[in-house]
């Protein structure tokens, strides 16, 4: 299937013959040489596999840093509650009728901080690195249930909740006979 | 602006609410059977070989023409019911039929060829006696009008009276006959039981007294059915006393006496007993009748007799002659005699009236149903054949109100049972399982016989399940090679099975006849009938399912219990509902008139119900009596309640069955019969399902409904009939305890009051007399919002009474019927069936008539969905279920649930027979009529389709672009 032409692993392919259109080719140099091709042929120079000619940023933690690892654990811990005036503000905005949109939003309402709670084993790891872990934590959490307290009440406010004897009546069963009558006219 | 509101949620209700049917729907899952009902007076057309009319009235006070093809109904007029459109004679002249009605106060004539009316005259007050044509010359152009002490003559053309006269001495004589030869005279006779008999002949033209004549005859009571005139003018009469034939000349000018004529003298053996009639045939009103007569001497015995000058011979004797009827033809008088052959068979022959001589090739033979009536009745069409012998159809009526037409050579060409025009009481039975699902269900329900028995049974029955199946294919594909218009869906009793919805069951129809009718309900057919003898015709009925279909291999049975009104027994009918025969159970001997019965859901040990019946002692027999159900019954004798009404004395009871079968009284309430007479009592229907325990309200909390069981509607109308004191009356009892739950008083109404009692509430209907309007009160009874006891109803343990809320409104027409839907689990809402005079049924929604209609609408009112209060009542045209099927004379509705919860079946009798379905709160379970699987199946289709190719292609398109 594949052209004779591409048989030489190291060798730069050759493009351009509309006819000879190769079907694969490998290169192990760097760079992107469809680009350089494009580019107009620099496929002479060489790398070897893995060379970076841009310089790799210095990673290490700074002791500076410190505070702004601190600042950003605190600004994951706070994120809930600093989303509960927005909520707020869509509940009001909602109303309480029962169509499609508000119930979107009251899904979405309920259904991130049940997210969040699910998943706070990662985020507390993400924590970790803070001295102030534990308040974080308690205030993350404190903050998803709080969410969740105002999706419920606007469940309740909306009337999905099963609160009510009217909700339950369907599942009455009827009440047995005690007694069988019967009779009527005389005939 | 919330008037606006209110008036806004109301159209929009009115929108939701309208289910019309379309127009390619009638006719598919309904159908209407017309009756006429048991004829009185039948006469043919004319007397062609041709003629195709049938002019019949009858005692339901239709008058009808038939077509004797196939025996449809060409016209029907219907006039009022009872004594006021009573038809008291008919007679048939050219293409006018002449009617007169209501005891004498209307004379009327037909068209017959299209039953438009002719004329219509009001008479002078009068009990009706007799009428008959008066012709002179050969022709006939009045009719006179014998009423108890005038007699009129009143011209054919247009009605107007020529010439009233009274009778003389009208206190002492009873006028009965009257006749007229063609001679100019009209002659009235008139008798003084046990004295003497009074001709009067007037004259045609003034009404002048021409001869007056009276003639001593001491054994005469009354000139009917011993009388007639023969020949030219000789009355001639029979007296069974002395055995004789007495004639007297009405054309004799000078007094004279009557001619005795022994019977002996004739040849003539005479049995004891003899009830004689007379029957003579007049072919043309202005010409003298024939001299040949005939004479019923015993139950099958007649004698052809003719009359010459002064001498009475006999022509032939007719020995085993069950009916025998002149007809005429041209010139031809034929003497048309039936007698029986064997048990069903009975066979048909003419002979000549003038010799007695039998006809050659007129002889009939033809065969009636085993299970129907005796021939009671027989009308003959005679006609001349082209070769000059006389030809015959014969419309034979028997005792079960049966119409059998019979064309030579013994061909019934149809029959129609009247007997349906009278239906008292019906059920709707599920039909069995098609023969595969029995044979399956049977081989659950009988004894293992050892493994390999049970698969050899399980194998056959496979094989016979896949034998039923490759016989249905077959089927299916032989019919649809065949045109749509040739396949026809015909149900036979073989045929006969449960359609996956249970949708097509079997009407067991009573009548009062005493004729049973199996009437398959998706396309009318009657499937079976059994005639009951010796049912007295004002005898009440009680028809009871014992075993439904559900008890495979175990037969369906109906129990009828039948009392006759005037000798207070009772007798009970036991039979399969599906094929109508009698079952081989035999029903308990009652020696004592049964009072009521009670169907306890406590079965034997072959699944059949426990009917217990209570006598006019109050004891009580349990049918079927088996020992355990005997044991049964004592263990729960405790819990056993009945309840009499006995609506003479104003009384209702209740009674407790005790161990022994004996009852004993317990409560009594007592309703004056001075002030207020009971109509009606009701309780609830023992198959009706309430699926919702309570009413949500507008801020989400419940009311629970009032569902006693054991409650009872009794309504009363005053006996005082003056419109300012006229009141009705409605009362609610427990039917335990005898507590009076609720009492409504309608002042300034009157009945009669129809009503439905269901679920929690009463709705029912009267005329007011101050406004003089019909209004529908509504009662709905409430628990509150707390439930005394959710599980068990026990009418013993409730002290807390009900709320009751009411509410009336007024509705624009009288009505005729009323009832409720019913469904199988009551999930569907549900509506009134209102059968109107007109004879359309009404389908009104439940929640128009609901107490709890605001007259302010508020918020909680509306989030409650109910619609503000509005006297006025509405009627939409689209609610009629019936559309132009009207059902004439609506007795009775019945309802029946289907195996579909949104199905209600809907049976309404009367005149007509009228099936339908209706679906209170639409098809919700069921695809519509117009749903196009075609277009949804496509799209289903086409989508996979382009998933599958589209998936492929963005293969392909990675793997090049991985390529690239």
């Amino acid at each position: 299937m594949s052209s004779p032409g591409s048989t030489s692993v190291a060798a730069v392919a050759v493009r351009g013959g509309g006819a000879k259109k190769l079907k694969w080719s490998l290169e192990l140099g760097l760079g992107n040489p469809r680009r350089g091709d494009r580019q107009g042929n620099q496929g002479d120079c060489l790398y070897p596999v893995g060379y970076s000619d841009k310089p790799v940023p210095d990673t290490s933690v700074h002791e500076t840093d410190r505070n702004l690892v601190e600042k950003r654990c605190w600004d994951v811990a706070l994120a809930p509650l600093k989303q509960i005036p927005m909520n707020l503000f869509i509940m009001y905005m909602a109303g309480n009728t029962i169509s499609i949109f508000p119930i979107m939003m009251v899904c979405m309402m309920a259904w991130r901080p049940i997210q969040a709670l699910m998943s706070v084993s990662a985020t507390f790891k993400l924590l970790d690195s803070s001295s102030q872990q534990w308040l974080q934590g308690l205030v993350y959490l404190i903050g998803n249930l709080l969410g969740l307290a105002l999706a419920i009440y606007k469940c309740q406010s909306m009337g999905l909740l099963p609160t009510h004897s009217s909700d339950w009546l369907a599942f009455i069963e009827p009440p047995e006979k005690m007694e069988y009558l019967g009779g009527g006219m005389v005939l | 602006m919330a008037a606006a509101i209110s008036c806004l949620i109301f159209l929009f209700v009115l929108v939701c609410l309208s289910a019309a049917v379309f127009e390619d729907q009638a006719g598919k899952f309904d159908w209407r059977q017309q009756y006429v009902g048991k004829v009185k007076f039948a006469y043919f057309d004319s007397q062609t070989q041709a003629s195709r009319k049938l002019v019949v009235a009858t005692e339901q006070n239709v008058i009808a023409s038939l077509n004797s093809r196939n025996g449809d109904i060409f016209w029907r007029q219907v006039d009022k019911t009872g004594p006021e459109g009573h038809i008291d004679t008919v007679l048939v002249h050219g293409q006018d039929a002449i009617m007169v009605s209501g005891n004498g106060r209307l004379l009327r004539s037909w068209e017959i060829t299209v039953g438009g009316l002719n004329w219509e005259t009001v008479l002078d007050t009068g009990s009706f006696q007799c009428a008959g044509f008066v012709g002179v010359q050969d022709s006939v152009k009045y009719v006179a009008v014998l009423k108890k002490t005038a007699i009129s003559l009143h011209y054919l053309s247009n009605g107007h009276q020529k010439w009233v006269e009274n009778l003389p001495d009208s206190e002492t004589v009873q006028y009965e006959v009257v006749y007229s030869g063609g001679s100019g005279l009209v002659y009235v006779l008139g008798v003084v039981p046990h004295s003497h008999l009074t001709i009067t002949a007037y004259n045609l033209e003034d009404g002048e007294i021409m001869k007056q004549v009276s003639v001593e005859a001491l054994w005469l009571e009354s000139l009917k059915p011993g009388c007639a005139v023969v020949g030219d003018g000789v009355l001639v009469c029979a007296d069974p006393a002395s055995r004789s034939l007495y004639t007297l000349k009405l054309e004799e000018e000078h007094e004279q006496e009557m001619r005795q004529v022994l019977l002996q003298s004739l040849d003539v053996e005479v049995s004891d007993g003899f009830q004689p009639r007379v029957l003579a045939t007049q072919p043309s009103p202005a010409r003298h009748p024939n001299a040949e007569f005939s004479l019923q001497l015993g139950p099958d015995h007649h004698i052809l007799l003719q009359l010459g000058d002064d001498v009475i011979t006999p022509l032939r004797d007719f020995q085993q002659a069950l009916l025998v009827s002149f007809a005429t033809t041209g010139e031809k008088t034929v003497a048309v005699v039936m007698s029986p052959k064997n048990e069903t068979a009975y066979s048909i022959n003419l002979f000549s009236a003038d010799s007695g001589r039998r006809l050659l090739e007129t002889s009939t033979t033809f065969n009636l149903d085993p299970n129907g009536g005796k021939p009671e009745r027989l009308y003959v069409h005679a006609f001349l054949k082209k070769d000059d012998s006389v030809g015959y159809r014969v419309l034979v009526q028997t005792e079960d109100h049966a119409l059998i037409f019979v064309q030579q050579p013994g061909r019934v060409l149809w029959i129609r049972e009247e007997a349906l025009a009278e239906v008292v009481t019906m059920e709707m039975v599920d039909l069995p399982l098609t023969g595969t699902q029995a044979e399956l269900e049977g081989e659950f329900g009988k004894k293992a016989d050892g493994l390999l028995g049970m698969v050899l049974k399980r194998l056959s029955s496979q094989l016979i399940l896949l034998q039923s199946w490759t016989a249905h294919l077959w089927k299916m594909f032989c019919d649809a090679r065949q045109p749509r218009s040739m396949v026809k869906n015909e149900v036979t009793i073989e045929t006969l099975a449960r359609d996956e919805f249970n949708l097509q069951k079997m009407m067991v129809m009573v009548t009062a006849s005493g004729k049973l009718f199996g009437i398959e309900s998706s396309f009318g057919t009657i499937l079976w009938k059994h005639f009951l003898q010796k049912v007295q015709p004002s005898s009440s009925f009680k028809l009871v399912v014992q075993r439904t279909t559900a008890h495979f291999p175990h037969p369906p049975q109906c129990t009828l219990i039948i009392k006759d009104k005037d000798t207070g027994l009772s007798t009970l009918h036991v039979f399969n509902p599906i094929f109508g025969k009698r079952s081989h159970i035999t029903p308990p001997s009652l020696g004592r008139p049964i009072l009521q019965s009670l169907l306890l859901p406590l079965m034997d040990q072959d699944y059949a119900k426990v009917l217990l019946l209570i006598d006019n002692e109050y004891k009580v027999t349990a049918f079927p009596s088996a020992k355990r159900v005997l044991q049964q019954l004592q263990e729960m004798a405790s819990l056993v309640f009945f309840y009499l009404v006995d609506a003479d004395q104003g009384k209702l009871s209740g009674f407790r069955l005790r161990r022994d079968l004996t009852t004993e009284l317990i409560w009594e309430v007592v309703i004056p019969t001075e002030v207020q007479r009971i109509v009606s009592v009701k309780g609830k229907r023992a198959n009706e399902h309430v699926h919702s325990q309570g009413r949500v309200m507008g801020d989400r909390s419940v009311l629970y409904k009032y569902l006693n069981p054991n409650l009872l509607a009794v309504v009363t109308e005053s006996s005082d009939s003056h419109p300012e004191r006229s009141f009705v009356g409605m009362y609610l009892i427990d039917g335990v305890t005898g507590r009076i739950i609720h009492e409504a008083v309608q002042r300034k109404a009157r009945g009669p009051v129809y009503f439905v009692h269901s679920e929690n509430w009463v709705v029912y209907q009267y005329w007011n007399t101050k406004s003089r309007r019909n209004e529908f009160s509504v009662l709905e009874l409430y628990e509150g919002t707390e439930q005394y006891n959710s599980t068990a109803f026990s009418s013993l343990d409730r002290p807390l009474t009900p709320q009751v809320l009411q509410q009336s409104y007024i509705f624009p027409s009288a009505i005729s019927q009323l009832e409720a839907t019913i469904t199988e689990k009551g999930i569907t809402s549900r509506h009134l069936l209102v059968g109107l005079p007109s004879g359309a049924i009404l389908s009104l929604p439940k929640m128009f008539l609901d107490p709890r209609r605001p007259e302010v609408p508020s918020e909680q009112s509306r989030e409650e969905n109910l619609i503000p209060y509005a006297p006025e009542m509405p009627i939409r045209s689209e609610w009629f279920i019936n559309y132009n099927q009207t059902v004439t004379r609506a007795k009775g509705i019945y309802t029946a649930p289907s195996g579909l919860e949104s199905t209600c079946l809907v049976v309404a009798y009367g005149l007509d027979i009228y099936q339908t379905r209706v679906y209170p709160s639409k098809q919700f379970d069921v695809l519509n009529d117009d749903y196009d699987y075609m277009l949804i199946s496509s799209v289903l289709f086409g989508l996979v389709f382009t998933t599958m190719i589209s998936k492929r292609l963005a293969q392909v398109k990675l793997l090049n672009r991985a390529w690239r």
